[in-house]
């Protein structure tokens, strides 16, 4: 039992369904009332080594393990060794493989080629398109500055899900909510490194303060190109025009669309005041329309 | 399982990698939400016609308004019928009103549909009262104000969708901007049906001619939606169904009708307001289902 | 695994984990480290970030060669063709370390007259006897042995006519036994007393330290190691000229005075009939580049099993008694205790204790009962008089030679070479005992495995204890490093479930009530076995509460009795006998009592367990983390750290060193040498013990305290490493024409159990088996887990595009892959991770099998391991799981397929109880109502 579930072991358990009507009433006040924010804490994040990453997926079942998700089901998709496919709402890590290997006979000496492989996750975004959709407010940026899914105040109304640029969620048809990576929220506040970071035996997923993991992940780049891995480079280290940078960044060697990332993700949120502005002229511009036309058909009779 | 032989290695299909496959997910949004954007127009638009044309116009029109806004509550109740149906938890749809979120157009979208749905729940329900209770003024002025969040829950579902990530969607600059439009279209297209229904051969005159100004608005709106999601759309259904889709739209949805209209005469009208019911959900249709034709994910979350 | 042990003393693996952080280039090969030891492979990895170069050799491009620097692909079952082209790299362009050779290595050493190598004899070399398929080589006839040692020799033949005219023909006799020992120096004897009589010389005499004598080792191995040239090499391997001279460039560029490389291998090597010469060509190797017994040197053999290390050393093996004791077996020599000790025991070296070790093991196991009179009771032990090792006695099985069987944490209906044939077997037996945590194969055979006739027709009576799990029972692991480690016990096992060590304790303790009285001899040694371990006070859980279990045996009275006692003092703090501080306390004389002896040391004192320790250290080495054996040291052999003066070879690589003030052995690690024998120290005429080993003699576990480049006893297929193909491969032997396959495999061919004999036309393509991250062996441990199976849902095989395209298979769909044993179908990975190779100048082509599959668990599918065979090499009776020749087609094979036994855990959709709403896991879903 770690010290937090000691502190709230003596909470009423979430499980019981309303009886009785004040029950029911409570169950129905609930999502309104407002706790105290708890002190901010300095912003934590992933700083992801694909470079030294050998695709063992301990991370994957780390997180399944402590989070206790459900198995994504058994099919063998046939693409490198990745058979889960994607995120989703019970795949919060997911570990991709691209095989870039020439053809021909052995010992031709030709280019050995590269089998690369990232570990994939949520990436925090500063300004997270997700929490900005949510009608709810059950994204919100948590003290740690993770973006965090409330599981208890989520409605499945999937707007987040068609606003994150990088798919990271879906909805679970168990509960019909939207689940993520919580970036462990559970056991920062005891102190405890992420469950994926801590299984991670090569240290491809560290885990830290973003500023120092940005420091880090720099000086690795750095040195890299020194030793001719010249491709090396970061992704969503910095905000760029059009999106935020990301708490959860990566150190890759290839083009973004290759681990399957956007190259530049844009923020939807960029565009809705455009959009609002061509709505209200269009719906103007009719109702003027159709004022006059009222007006002058009307007129004399 | 066997395949042809094929000697020539390089054409193995071999492991596909990540590049080819989209992004983002979708959020399996589809009949549902269709239907919602369609009924939330018939709504909105039939509300704000209605009420447009009884300033102008209160003799011709005071006759229409106990069928026109009880039908608009009507449809306004299927709608967030829909709505709730369409959230994975349905139990929390009052979830929806614990923030006041106007970033998130969805957010918006909800406050805009309550603050709409009371002053057309009085209207309506005034508007069945007998005028000699003398409740007329006061049914106008809430009617004037239900307006403003009249017109607004008909353009949010547009930006709603146009803000978010998606193939098509995240392109479709002017979906908000055909909604409302549109909305007005089918508002004039109904209320002109119940002209027609009562016997009302002023009103259906005047909303007529009301219809030949607004369908060409309506064909320029279509125009700039669908240049936005062109290019997803011909990617998802390929170029010669995206002609095909737009000339429906267009020609059987618009011109044809507006031709109809031109023309006159009850059957002319008739048929011209289905014409348009169907064109206009084509275009919904088209564009919901948009991103979830373009994502064939190998694996769906369960 | 006598490859090391025959060269170096010890059969382990020579440095540590960690160590390989310290390594400037590391050689992969034959080990997949990064999905078979994932944990440890971050250290090359740390090693790599400094600058240090990995090269990964391997059929398959792996997730080790991924990160690897260099990869080379090779055929499987060519390593040896690769290593002796490495070797002859070496020698030809004068890469070798001087001096560390000519001190630490026979290299001088010269070799008996009459010895014919390869070279001379097509193949073979001399004292062979056998037709060239299947045979055995008597080292005595062949003289293998070094010059001089004919006064021995002499002295052995007098010896022999004391015991019986007929030792030449018991000779034999053992030979076709099988017999291997895992003795001494944990390898075969290959005659009898072949260790004393074939290494006793007159150090100065017979040795050439300019090198130039004809017969010295350094000019045979030369000779011997001539033919492997880059091109002939590449020829038999499939690699190109170019890669193997670029990766001999980098191993020596790495090696020397101030740099070190370590090899890394595992199953690539073992599991082969050549496994064992695979192993000795990588030890020459290390030796000629100077890199044993130094900080980033070695070789690791990155074994298996939690503690797979462990129970080589407590001796599971039927041929060996705890500290790789040779077992006695059925026949003369093994008469008696003294008969036993002259014929396997060594006067030079440190097993010249040989004795002291034997005698405190009796004294642990029979307790009083063991005196001087009774030969503190030798005779009890139990004398095999044929090969009991798993093959040969499963192949027994089969022919219905064998009544029952316990099986315990093992899975052969799955995991063995031709599991077809072992399922065979578990049908012939009358009752069969599993004890394992889940139902798999071997306890389902009757009833889930598709090519089975039908369970009426099977008569076989399975009983199934459980097992708990390792969370749920105390003990030591012993990893691939030698270190012990303790782990207590957190929570009761489940339910009836126990620990194995309650099932043998209660199992013994019911045998001895059954024959309590008994004067029947032969249940004597049942009777006297000491069988006391109960708690002193009953045994609790880490939270305080009592267990809930009865009957459970004190696992640290256990670790105490193989620590040792002084069984002539008693300690004042405990009123038992005195814990001995380690292997040195050790008499001959019965006053002390040993289990194990090479982990005398890891109980010294009351309620200290060493295996227990957890201490950080300052350095890599953590010397109060658990307790490697031998005596704590982390590094074996290290004095070979220090030059022949006792000084570092340099700053940079020093380990141990002679601290000439206080006039002894010093540094981080323990000095894996006699504390004060300076270095100067030069043995006195027919000095014995560690008294015949010179100061500047590393390897003090070998009687002439020198690494073997050259084996004149140990192995039992050659004193030197030469290449023969696997015995099912579509291409003969390039280097030896004559020579085929190792001319000392053991064959056991039946209806069940075919062979392809090399080189074969019917079976074109070369097959190698491998693990995946995803699972573990034969899948029992991962295919009950949904967590594990989403990762690796189905049995698959990798196969090079162009196979595919020749053989129409389609990637995602199904092939099927059969040899001369059995047919299975699997899904096509079509990868470029394997390449077609060029082999005698002929396009092959080569696919990779994962044998995680059966029929047992929530995921079933097609078993590699029905495809593989049963053969044994001469050493270790292993088999060549590595390495067989198939046949690969599209689609599917007819027949039956497996269907899962268990459905995958439905999702739980209730909160977890009495556990508050906040504190509930993020993943365990549930709706409000
Ligand atoms: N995840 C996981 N880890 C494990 C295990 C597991 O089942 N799963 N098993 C444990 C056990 S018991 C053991 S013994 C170890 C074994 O660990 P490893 O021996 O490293 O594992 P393998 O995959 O059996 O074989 C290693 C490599 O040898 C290559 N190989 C095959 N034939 C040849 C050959 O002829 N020459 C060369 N040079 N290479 C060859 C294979 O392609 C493979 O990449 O792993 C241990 N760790
Ligand atoms: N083709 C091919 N075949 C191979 C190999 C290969 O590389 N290729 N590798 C070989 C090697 S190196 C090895 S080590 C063997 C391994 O083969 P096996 O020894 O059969 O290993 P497993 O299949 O893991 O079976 C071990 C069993 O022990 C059970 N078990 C685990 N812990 C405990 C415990 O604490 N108590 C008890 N009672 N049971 C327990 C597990 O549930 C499992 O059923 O496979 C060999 N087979
Ligand atoms: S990656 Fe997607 S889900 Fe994660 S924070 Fe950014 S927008 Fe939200
Ligand atoms: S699905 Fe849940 S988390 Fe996502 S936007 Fe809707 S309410 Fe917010
Ligand atoms: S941080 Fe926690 S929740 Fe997020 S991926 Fe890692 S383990 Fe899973
Ligand atoms: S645990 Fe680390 S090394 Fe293993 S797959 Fe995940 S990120 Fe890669
Ligand atoms: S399973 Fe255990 S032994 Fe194997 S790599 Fe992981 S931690 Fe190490
Ligand atoms: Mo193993």
């Amino acid at each position: 039992m770690t010290s937090s579930e000691r502190a709230l072991a003596h909470l009423p358990p979430g499980t019981d369904p309303p009886r009785s009507l004040p029950l029911l009433l409570d169950r129905v006040a609930e999502p309104f009332r407002r706790g105290a924010a708890p002190e901010p804490q300095p912003s934590t994040g992933f700083y992801t080594d694909t470079t030294v990453c050998i695709g063992c997926k301990a991370c994957e079942v780390a997180c399944k393990q402590w989070n206790l998700l459900p198995a994504d089901g058994f099919d063998w998709t046939g693409n490198s060794y990745d058979n889960t496919g994607g995120l989703s709402a019970t795949s919060w890590r997911h570990v991709k493989f691209i095989e870039q290997l020439p053809g021909g006979v052995l010992g031709e000496l030709l280019d050995p080629g590269r089998w690369l492989m990232m570990s994939d996750v949520c990436k925090h975004c500063v300004t997270a398109p997700c929490q900005q959709a949510c009608p709810t407010g059950a994204i919100v940026y948590n003290e740690f500055g993770n973006v965090y899914i409330q599981p208890d105040v989520c409605n499945g109304c999937a707007y987040c899900i068609a606003a994150c640029p990088f798919g990271v969620i879906t909805r679970s048809t168990i509960d019909g909510h939207a689940h993520k990576c919580t970036l462990c929220f559970d056991r920062q506040r005891d102190g405890l490194v992420p469950a994926c970071a801590k299984a991670c035996p090569t240290a491809s997923i560290q885990f830290g303060p973003v500023d120092e993991l940005r420091e880090r992940a720099r000086q690795r780049v750095a040195d890299l190109h020194e030793r001719g891995v010249t491709d090396a480079y970061l992704y969503g280290d910095r905000p760029g025009d059009t999106y935020s940078a990301l708490n959860s960044f990566y150190l890759l060697v290839d083009r973004p669309s290759v681990y399957g990332l956007p190259e530049t993700p844009v923020n939807p949120w960029l565009r809705m005041k455009g959009d609002y502005l061509r709505a209200a002229v269009s719906g103007l511009v009719s109702l003027a329309a159709l004022l006059a036309a009222l007006a002058l058909a009307g007129g004399p009779g | 399982m066997t395949a042809p032989l094929n000697a020539d290695p390089t054409q193995q299909a071999t492991i596909a990698g990540y590049q080819s496959r989209p992004v983002t997910k979708p959020p399996n949004w589809h009949g549902l939400v269709t239907l919602d954007l369609l009924v939330n127009n018939l709504s909105s638009g039939l509300f704000m016609v209605a009420v447009l044309a009884e300033l102008v116009a209160p003799a011709v029109f005071r006759p229409l308004a106990s069928v026109a806004y009880p039908l608009a509550l009507a449809w306004l109740l299927v709608d967030l019928v829909c709505l709730v149906l369409d959230l994975g938890d349905p139990a929390r749809f009052h979830h929806m009103l614990r923030v006041w979120k106007p970033s998130s157009p969805m957010s918006l979208g909800t406050w805009c549909l309550t603050a709409y749905a009371a002053p057309l729940t009085l209207v309506a329900g005034l508007s069945l009262v007998p005028v000699e209770w003398g409740l007329e003024g006061a049914r106008r002025v809430i009617a004037v104000v239900g307006l403003v969040p009249a017109l607004a829950a008909a353009a949010y579902k547009g930006v709603l969708f146009s803000t978010t990530a998606q193939r098509g969607w995240g392109d479709a600059r002017w979906f908000g901007g055909y909604l409302v439009n549109s909305a007005l279209v089918l508002g004039a297209a109904e209320l002109l049906l119940i002209g027609l229904a009562r016997g009302r051969p002023q009103a259906v005159e005047l909303l007529r001619v009301a219809s030949l100004l607004l369908l060409p608005l309506n064909l320029v709106a279509l125009g700039l939606l669908l240049a936005d999601i062109r290019a997803a759309l011909t990617e998802a259904r390929g170029a010669r169904t995206f002609v095909r889709v737009a000339v429906l739209a267009a020609a059987g949805g618009i011109l044809l009708p507006l031709g109809l209209v031109a023309l006159g005469g009850t059957v002319a009208l008739v048929t011209a307001m289905l014409l348009l019911l169907l064109g206009a959900l084509v275009v919904r249709d088209e564009i919901v289902r948009l991103p979830h034709r373009l994502h064939h994910r190998p694996h769906a979350a369960p | 695994m006598p490859g090391l042990g025959t060269s170096f003393g010890r059969g382990a693996a020579t440095n540590y984990q960690q160590d390989l952080a310290h390594s400037d280039c590391v050689l992969f090969m034959g080990s997949n480290m990064a999905e078979a030891h994932p944990v440890a492979f971050r250290w090359p990895l740390k090693a790599k970030e400094e600058g240090a170069t990995l090269i990964h050799v391997d059929p398959r491009y792996t997730r080790t060669s991924a990160l690897c620097d260099v990869h080379v692909g090779i055929r499987a079952g060519s390593d040896i063709a690769f290593l002796g082209g490495l070797v002859n790299y070496v020698l030809t362009h004068d890469r070798w370390f001087k001096e560390y050779v000519l001190h630490y290595t026979n290299a001088a050493t010269i070799v008996e007259e009459g010895f014919r190598d390869t070279e001379d004899l097509d193949g073979l070399f001399s004292g062979y006897h056998g037709n060239r398929r299947t045979g055995h080589y008597s080292a005595r006839e062949g003289q293998w042995g070094y010059a001089g040692a004919a006064a021995a020799e002499q002295a052995q033949e007098e010896w022999d006519e004391e015991w019986t005219g007929a030792t030449p023909m018991y000779r034999m006799h053992k030979q076709d036994l099988g017999m291997h020992g895992h003795s001494l120096d944990s390898g075969p004897t290959s005659h009898a007393g072949a260790r004393q009589q074939m290494t006793a010389c007159e150090p100065e005499q017979h040795r050439d330290l300019t090198l130039q004598d004809p017969n010295c080792v350094f000019q045979i191995l030369k000779r011997h190691f001539a033919r492997y040239t880059p091109e002939l090499v590449s020829q038999v391997c499939g690699c190109a000229p170019e890669e193997l001279v670029r990766v001999a460039e980098l191993l020596c560029a790495n090696s020397g005075r101030e740099r070190t490389t370590a090899v890394v291998y595992a199953l690539g090597w073992t599991q082969h009939t050549t496994g064992v010469q695979m192993i000795r060509t990588a030890a020459i190797l290390q030796l000629l580049l100077g890199n044993m017994g130094r900080p980033g040197g070695g070789i690791m053999a990155m074994r298996g099993h939690s503690t797979i290390q462990g129970s080589t050393d407590l001796s599971t093996l039927y041929d060996s008694l705890p500290g790789y004791l040779p077992q006695p077996c059925a026949d003369e020599s093994h008469e008696t205790l003294d008969a036993y000790i002259r014929q396997e025991g060594q006067t030079t070296g440190y097993w010249a204790n040989f004795r002291k070790f034997v005698v405190s093991l009796l004294k642990a196991w029979y307790g009083d009962a063991a005196t001087p009179d009774n030969e503190f009771g030798f005779a009890w032990l139990p004398r095999p008089d044929a090969d009991y090792s798993q093959l040969p006695y499963f192949d027994r099985m089969a022919k219905g030679e064998v009544k029952g069987y316990f099986l315990w944490g093992q899975n052969p209906a799955g995991g063995s070479p031709n599991a077809g044939l072992h399922r065979a077997g578990l049908r012939q037996l009358d009752w069969l005992v599993v004890a394992d945590w889940f139902e798999i194969e071997s306890a389902v055979f009757w009833r889930n495995d598709p090519a089975a006739p039908p369970p009426s027709e099977i008569k076989t009576e399975v009983f199934f204890l459980p097992a708990a799990a390792s969370q749920e029972k105390e003990g030591s692991l012993t990893n691939t490093q030698r270190l012990l480690q303790w782990h207590d016990k957190a929570l009761d096992p489940l339910g009836d479930s126990r620990s194995d060590a309650w099932f043998l304790y209660q199992l013994g303790k019911r045998l001895k009530r059954l024959y309590a009285g008994s004067t029947d001899p032969r249940d004597q040694p049942l009777l006297n076995l000491t069988w006391d371990y109960e708690f002193d006070h009953p045994p609790r859980l880490p939270d305080g509460s009592l267990s809930r279990i009865e009957g459970e045996p004190d696992l640290e009275k256990v670790l105490m009795e193989i620590n040792g006692y002084r069984l002539d003092q008693t300690d004042p703090r405990t009123g038992r006998p005195r814990l001995v501080s380690g292997f040195a306390e050790l008499e001959d004389d019965g006053s002390t009592a040993c289990g194990c002896w090479i982990y005398s040391g890891v109980f010294p004192e009351p309620g200290r367990n060493r295996a227990r320790e957890r201490k950080r250290g300052t350095d890599s080495i953590h010397p109060e983390w658990g307790y490697a054996w031998p005596h704590n040291r982390r590094v074996l052999y290290n004095r070979a750290s220090a030059d022949p003066e006792g000084r570092p070879w340099s700053e940079r690589k020093k380990l141990v060193w002679w601290d000439a003030q206080a006039r002894r052995w010093v540094g981080p690690d323990e000095p894996d040498f006699d504390l004060d024998t300076p270095p100067d120290y030069r043995p006195p005429r027919g000095a014995t013990g560690l008294d015949a080993i010179a100061g500047d003699q590393p390897f003090i576990m070998k009687p002439d305290g020198q690494a073997w480049l050259f084996a004149p006893g140990g192995v039992r297929d050659g004193p030197l490493p030469a290449h023969f193909e696997p015995v099912e491969s579509p291409v003969g032997n390039l280097i030896y024409p004559r020579q085929p396959t190792n001319p000392t495999v053991r064959f056991f061919e039946g209806p069940l159990n075919r062979i392809a004999h090399t080189p074969t036309l019917e079976y074109p393509v070369v097959a190698t088996t491998c693990r995946l991250t995803e699972h573990y062996l034969s899948g029992p441990m991962s295919r009950f887990n949904s967590w594990l199976n989403e990762l690796m849902p189905a049995m698959f095989v990798e196969l090079s595009p162009e196979l595919a395209a020749e053989r129409g298979i389609v990637h995602g769909g199904w092939l099927t892959v059969t040899t001369a044993r059995s047919r299975i179908e699997a899904r096509a990975m079509v990868t470029r991770r394997l390449r077609p190779l060029r082999v005698a100048g002929r396009v092959m082509h080569q696919i990779g099998l994962p044998f995680h599959w059966a029929f047992a668990g929530e995921v079933v599918g097609d078993n590699a391991n029905d495809l593989t065979s049963l053969v044994a090499d001469p050493n270790v009776s292993m088999h060549e799981a590595k390495a067989f020749a198939c046949q690969v087609s599209a689609g599917r094979r007819e027949g039956a397929v497996p269907r899962p036994t268990v459905a995958p855990a439905p999702w739980p959709r209730t909160r977890l109880p009495d556990t508050p709403a906040a504190a509930q896991p993020e993943g365990r879903f549930t709706r409000d109502e």
